[in-house]
C-alpha cells in the first residue's frame, strides 16, 4: 500500500471498525451542519416569498424567483451587465497577473535575483496595508483620468491586489521543478519564454491553475473597490447582489436566488478544483 | 537536487556590466514590481501628504473651506478621538477571535478528516464552500436567513423549542461578524492543517504506536508540533485577509457601535459620510504604521518558513 | 525476550484476489535471528507488520511468548520495530529519540538518560545526542534507529530492511555489527530482508516467501544445498543456479552430451539446475559450449557460456578460480562435477544427484 493509502486506513489492531464508522458519522453530521446556511438559502430560492419568509414550504418549488431575478427594471443595474462587468474584469485581470507572475517567480525561483528574500517580503508586504488608506488617493486620481464607472480601473487595482499572492504561490511551484531540467534547457540557450514554455509550465501546470483559480475567487468576490469606484448602475456582480435587498420588505427568496447565481460559477469552479486548490494553498504558501 | 538547493549554493556575479547576469537576473522581475510600487505605494505617498492637510469634499460641506496645511493637527486629533482608540479595539477583538477561532475549528474538521471513510471527498466538498462564496453573500446570508429577528431560521428553531427570539445582530453585532468570518475561514484553515497533517508520514505514527504513545500522546508529542508550521502560516494568511474585513460590516451592522473595525471606520470618516479626507488620510497612516510593525513581526514568521524551505 | 509463532496467519486486502500472506506457519525460537526474505510482493512486510499489530490477521493466530497477541494494540505487545526510513522523530533529537518509548511507560527521567546514554555509546552516537534527525548522514539514523529499538529491552525486535537505504560498504559494515549486536542482546529477532545475500550471512534461518506462501524455512545451508523448490533454488545464491529442462530416462541430455546418472526419476520432463561452481572447464569433456564473457573479479572469475541445448541457445555460468585464460568466443568444453539437483514438473526438488 501506499503511504497515503495507509494513512487513510489507520486500521491496524485495536482500531474497532465501530470506531472509525462512528468518526465518519460525525464528519457527516458535522459537513452537513456546517453548509446548513448555503444549503437552506439554495432551498430558499426555490420557494415563494411567503414561504421564504415563513420558512415554511406550501407553496412549492419552482425557478420562478431566478427569472423575476434575471429581467432588469430601468436604473438598476441588471444582471446580464454585471455578469458581463465581473467577467471581462474577473479574466482580464488574472490573464494579466499571469503573465506578470510568471517572469517574477521565475526571478526568484529558478535563477534568483540576490535579495529575493527581501522582495518577496516586501510583495507580500503591500497586502499588510489596509486597502482603505489608498483608497482615497486613487479615488482622486481615477476621476481626474476619467476612470471612475470603467471597467479598467477595477482591473487595475485587482491586479495588484492579487500579484502577490500570485507570485508567492508561482514561485512556490517553480522551486519544485528539478534542476536538471532547467540547465538542460540553459545549455541548449533556450530563451526565458521558451523555457517557461517547454519546460517549466507544463510541469507547474496544476499549481498555475491553482493560482489562477484563487485570484478569480478573489476578484470575482471583492466589493470594496468595486462599490467605491463604480457608479449604482454600472458595477460587478457583488454589487448586484446587493441591489436585491429591498428596503420595502424582506424578499427573502429573491435574495436568495440573485446570491446563488452570484456565486454558481466560482462554487462550481472551486468545487471541480479543489484537489488542486488544496495542493495550492498549501504547497504554495509552505513549500 | 531542486532548484531551491541549487539556488542556495549561486556564487554572485558581477554588477559592473549593465547586461550583466544580475541585471538580466532581476529584468524578469520588474515588470511586477514596478507594477505593484505604482499602484500600491504611489497612492500611499499621496495619502501621507493629504493626511497634513484639512482636504474636505468641497461639494458636501455648505461652507467651502479652501484647502490648507495644517501640520499635524489631524494626528493630534487621533489620539483624542474614542471612536477610533473603539475601532482599533474593535478591530483587534474581531481579528482575534475569527482567527483563533477559525483555526481550532478548523484544525479540528482536518483531524476529522484525516481518514479513509465513505464520501469523505464529498465532505470536503461541502465544508469549502462558506470559503468560495462571496463575503457579501455569506453576510447576507446570515443576516437574512440565519439571524433575522422576524425570518431567520435560528430565531425559528428557538421559537420552536420554547424560547424567546434573539436579536442576534443588534444585540451582539461584533459576535455576528465575527460569525460570519469564521464561518467563511474556516475551511481554509482546515485546508491548510489538513495539507500539514497528510505530510506527515505514515511510519512515524507506527512508529510512536509501536514505542507504546497512545493517539492523544502522539499527538500532542509528535502531530502538533509538525503542524505548528502550518498553524502559523494559516494564522498570517488569514490574518492579512480579516484584519481588513470590510463586506460583512458594511452589509450587516453599517459599522453601529461594537462591530466598527479600522477599515470601516476610516471609510466612515471619508468616502462613507465623513468626507474628511485630510483627516481620514492621516488615521490610515497611522494603521499603516502599525501594519508595518506587525509585519516586522510577521517578517520573523516568514523568515523562518524560508530559512528551513533552504535547509529542507 | 520470548519465541514468535505465526498460526496459519492470513492477511487478505479488501478488493484482492489472493491473500498477502497465506497461512503462514512459522516458530522462531527464543533468541534465535529468523530472515524473511523473499521479492516484492511476497508478503514478507506484511507477516512482520502482522506481527507488529500495523496489519490485522483475516485469519490465524499470532503469539508471542506463547500469548496469544492476534487482538492486542501494537504499543501493548512489547516489541521494538526498525523501518527502512527509521522513521525517527524529526521535532525531537536524538537523545529524546531514543527515550521516546521509555517515555512513554513512565520511566523516571534519570534512568531514562542512563539507558540512553549506554546505548548511545554502544552504537558511538554520543557526540549527537543533542541533534536532530535532520543534520545525521544516512548512516548515524540508522544507529539511531537501532539505538531506539535496542533501548526498549523489548521481547522481540523488528526489522523491515534496515540497511537497504545505505550505501554498499556501509550496508556490508553494519550488517556484521549488527549481526554481533544481536548475538550479544539474545533477543529474538525477526528481520526483513529482499537480498538474498543479507539473509545468508545474517540469519540463523532463513524463511523464504513468495506471493504470500512460505517456500522453505531453515538455515542457510541447507537452503543453498537442499532447496526445496526451484524458486528457492533460483532465488538463493548468486550468481543464480544454472536451469535447463531435460528428459530423464536412465541418463540426462545437456547440449547433446550424455550425463549418466544413478538415480533416475522416470522419463518424465524435469528441470535440472546445477550451481555455477559445479561447472568445470577445459578441453575436454562431453558439454561442448562457447565463452560469451569472462567476469574477473581478482578473487573469482565468472564466465558465462552459450550451449546449445535442445536446438535452442541457453546461457549458462560457470564459476572458477583464477587464474582464467579463456577469451569471449572461445570454444571450450564443459564437465559437471559435484551437486546436480532435479525438480519435476510441479518445481518440487525430488532428487540429488552427485556427479
Amino acid at each position: 500500500m501506499t503511504d497515503r493509502e495507509r494513512r487513510g486506513a489507520k486500521l491496524g489492531v485495536g482500531e474497532r471498525r465501530a470506531a472509525v464508522a462512528g468518526l465518519g458519522v460525525l464528519a457527516w453530521l458535522v459537513a452537513l451542519l456546517w453548509i446548513f446556511p448555503f444549503a437552506w438559502t439554495v432551498f430558499t430560492s426555490f420557494k415563494t416569498e411567503q414561504d421564504a419568509a415563513a420558512q415554511t414550504l406550501h407553496q412549492g418549488l419552482s425557478f420562478g424567483r431566478y427569472s423575476d431575478v434575471s429581467h432588469s427594471t430601468s436604473g438598476t443595474l441588471s444582471l446580464q451587465s454585471a455578469f458581463t462587468n465581473s467577467l471581462v474584469v474577473v479574466v482580464v485581470s488574472t490573464l494579466i497577473v499571469l503573465a506578470l507572475a510568471l517572469p517574477a517567480a521565475y526571478a526568484l525561483a529558478i535563477r534568483p535575483v540576490h535579495r529575493w528574500r527581501d522582495v518577496l517580503f516586501f510583495f507580500i508586504s503591500t497586502k499588510f496595508l489596509p486597502i482603505v488608506a489608498s483608497i482615497f488617493p486613487i479615488y482622486v486620481y481615477a476621476e481626474k483620468w476619467n476612470l471612475i464607472g470603467t471597467r479598467t480601473v477595477l482591473i487595475i487595482l485587482y491586479i495588484a491586489i492579487n500579484l502577490p499572492l500570485a507570485i508567492w504561490m508561482t514561485r512556490s511551484f517553480f522551486m519544485e521543478v528539478p534542476r536538471e531540467l532547467i540547465e538542460a534547457a540553459e545549455i541548449d540557450g533556450t530563451s526565458l519564454f521558451n523555457q517557461l514554455r517547454s519546460v517549466i509550465l507544463p510541469i507547474t501546470a496544476p499549481g498555475i491553475a491553482a493560482t489562477a483559480l484563487l485570484c478569480v475567487i478573489f476578484a470575482w468576490n471583492e466589493y470594496f473597490y468595486a462599490l467605491q469606484l463604480n457608479f449604482a448602475n454600472a458595477s460587478t456582480m457583488p454589487q448586484w447582489v446587493t441591489t436585491n435587498v429591498s428596503t420595502r420588505g424582506n424578499f427573502l427568496a429573491k435574495l436568495s436566488a440573485a446570491s446563488i447565481i452570484a456565486c454558481l460559477a466560482v462554487v462550481l469552479a472551486g468545487w471541480a478544483a479543489q484537489k488542486r486548490m488544496i495542493r495550492g494553498l498549501s504547497m504554495g504558501a509552505l513549500k | 537536487m531542486t532548484a531551491a538547493a541549487a539556488a542556495a549554493t549561486r556564487t554572485k556575479g558581477t554588477a559592473r556590466d549593465p547586461f550583466s547576469s544580475a541585471w538580466r537576473r532581476r529584468l524578469p522581475l520588474l515588470p511586477a514590481l514596478l507594477y505593484v510600487v505604482a499602484i500600491t505605494q504611489l497612492p500611499f505617498l499621496v495619502s501621507i501628504y493629504y493626511s497634513f492637510t484639512n482636504l474636505k469634499d468641497k461639494t458636501q460641506s455648505l461652507i467651502p473651506e479652501p484647502t490648507r496645511y495644517v501640520g499635524f493637527a489631524n494626528y493630534r486629533q487621533i489620539f483624542s478621538d474614542p471612536f477610533f482608540r473603539q475601532a482599533i479595539w474593535t478591530s483587534v477583538k474581531m481579528t482575534v477571535l475569527a482567527v483563533l477561532l477559525s483555526l481550532i475549528i478548523g484544525t479540528l474538521f482536518a483531524i476529522l478528516l484525516d481518514r479513509k471513510f465513505l464520501g469523505q471527498g464529498v465532505i470536503r466538498t461541502l465544508l469549502i464552500t462558506p470559503f468560495l462564496l462571496m463575503p457579501v453573500v455569506a453576510a447576507l446570508i446570515w443576516k437574512q436567513q440565519m439571524f433575522s429577528s422576524l425570518f431567520g431560521v435560528l430565531n425559528k428553531a428557538l421559537n420552536f423549542l420554547g424560547f424567546n427570539s434573539v436579536a442576534f445582530i443588534s444585540d451582539h453585532p461584533l459576535g455576528s461578524i465575527v460569525t460570519v468570518l469564521v464561518w467563511q475561514w474556516t475551511p481554509f484553515m482546515m485546508l491548510i492543517v489538513l495539507a500539514g497533517l497528510q505530510s506527515q508520514p505514515a511510519e512515524i505514527l507506527e512508529a510512536a504506536n509501536v514505542d507504546g504513545a497512545t493517539p492523544f500522546g502522539i499527538f500532542r508529542q509528535l502531530t502538533f508540533p509538525h503542524l505548528r508550521r502550518y498553524l502559523e502560516l494559516g494564522a498570517l494568511l488569514g490574518s492579512i485577509y480579516i484584519v481588513q474585513a470590510f463586506d460583512a460590516i458594511d452589509v450587516m451592522t453599517a459599522g453601529g457601535p461594537g462591530s466598527t473595525n479600522v477599515p470601516y471606520y476610516v471609510y466612515q470618516e471619508s468616502i462613507g459620510g465623513g468626507f474628511r479626507y485630510g483627516a481620514a488620510s492621516a488615521y490610515a497612516i497611522v494603521v499603516v504604521v502599525f501594519s508595518i510593525i506587525i509585519a516586522t513581526f510577521a517578517l520573523r514568521v516568514l523568515s523562518s518558513l524560508f530559512r528551513e524551505e533552504a535547509r529542507a | 525476550m520470548a519465541p514468535v509463532q505465526y498460526d496459519e496467519a492470513t492477511r487478505l486486502y479488501p478488493g484482492t484476489p489472493a491473500p498477502a500472506v497465506n497461512r503462514l506457519n512459522l516458530s522462531v525460537a527464543d533468541g534465535e535471528l529468523l530472515v524473511l526474505v523473499g521479492p516484492s510482493g511476497s508478503g514478507k512486510s506484511t507477516a512482520l507488520r502482522m506481527l507488529a499489530g500495523l496489519e490485522p490477521l483475516d485469519n490465524g493466530r499470532i503469539l508471542i511468548g506463547g500469548n496469544d497477541v492476534s487482538g492486542v494494540r501494537p504499543r501493548d505487545r512489547d516489541i521494538a520495530m526498525v523501518f527502512q526510513s527509521y522513521a525517527l522523530y524529526p521535532n525531537l533529537d536524538v537523545a529524546q529519540n531514543m527515550g521516546f518509548a521509555l517515555k512513554q511507560q513512565g520511566v523516571p527521567k534519570e534512568e531514562r538518560l542512563k539507558r540512553v546514554r549506554d546505548v548511545a555509546k554502544l552504537l558511538d552516537l554520543e557526540p549527537y545526542l543533542a541533534r536532530k534527525p535532520r543534520h545525521l548522514s544516512g548512516g548515524q539514523r540508522q544507529r539511531v534507529a537501532m539505538g531506539r529499538a535496542i533501548v526498549r529491552h523489548p521481547k522481540v525486535y523488528l526489522m523491515d530492511e534496515p540497511l537497504s537505504n545505505l550505501d554498499a560498504k556501509l550496508r556490508v559494515q553494519t550488517r556484521a555489527e549488527l549481526v554481533e549486536l544481536q548475538q550479544r542482546l539474545a533477543v529474538t529477532t525477526v528481520y526483513v530482508t529482499h537480498d538474498q545475500v543479507e539473509a545468508m550471512t545474517m540469519g540463523h534461518r532463513v524463511a523464504v516467501l513468495r506471493d504470500g506462501d512460505l517456500q522453505q524455512v531453515d538455515a542457510p545451508s541447507t537452503l543453498y544445498h537442499a532447496p526445496a523448490n526451484l524458486f528457492v533454488a533460483g532465488f538463493i545464491g548468486s550468481p543464480a543456479m544454472n536451469m535447463l529442462p531435460v528428459s530423464v530416462d536412465g541418463s540426462i541430455r545437456i547440449a547433446g552430451a550424455e550425463i549418466r546418472i544413478r538415480e533416475a526419476p522416470g522419463g518424465e520432463r524435469t528441470t535440472i539446475g546445477f550451481r555455477p561452481e559445479t561447472v568445470v572447464i577445459g578441453n575436454d569433456g562431453p558439454i561442448p559450449a562457447r565463452i560469451r564473457i569472462v567476469e574477473d573479479l581478482g578473487s573469482e572469475v565468472f564466465v558465462h557460456l552459450v550451449v546449445d541445448h535442445e536446438n535452442e541457445e541457453r546461457r549458462i555460468v560457470a564459476k572458477v578460480d583464477p587464474p582464467f585464460a579463456g577469451k569471449p568466443d572461445e570454444s571450450v568444453r564443459l564437465t559437471l562435477r559435484g551437486a546436480l539437483h532435479l525438480f519435476d514438473a510441479t518445481e518440487v526438488r525430488r532428487a540429488t544427484v552427485t556427479l
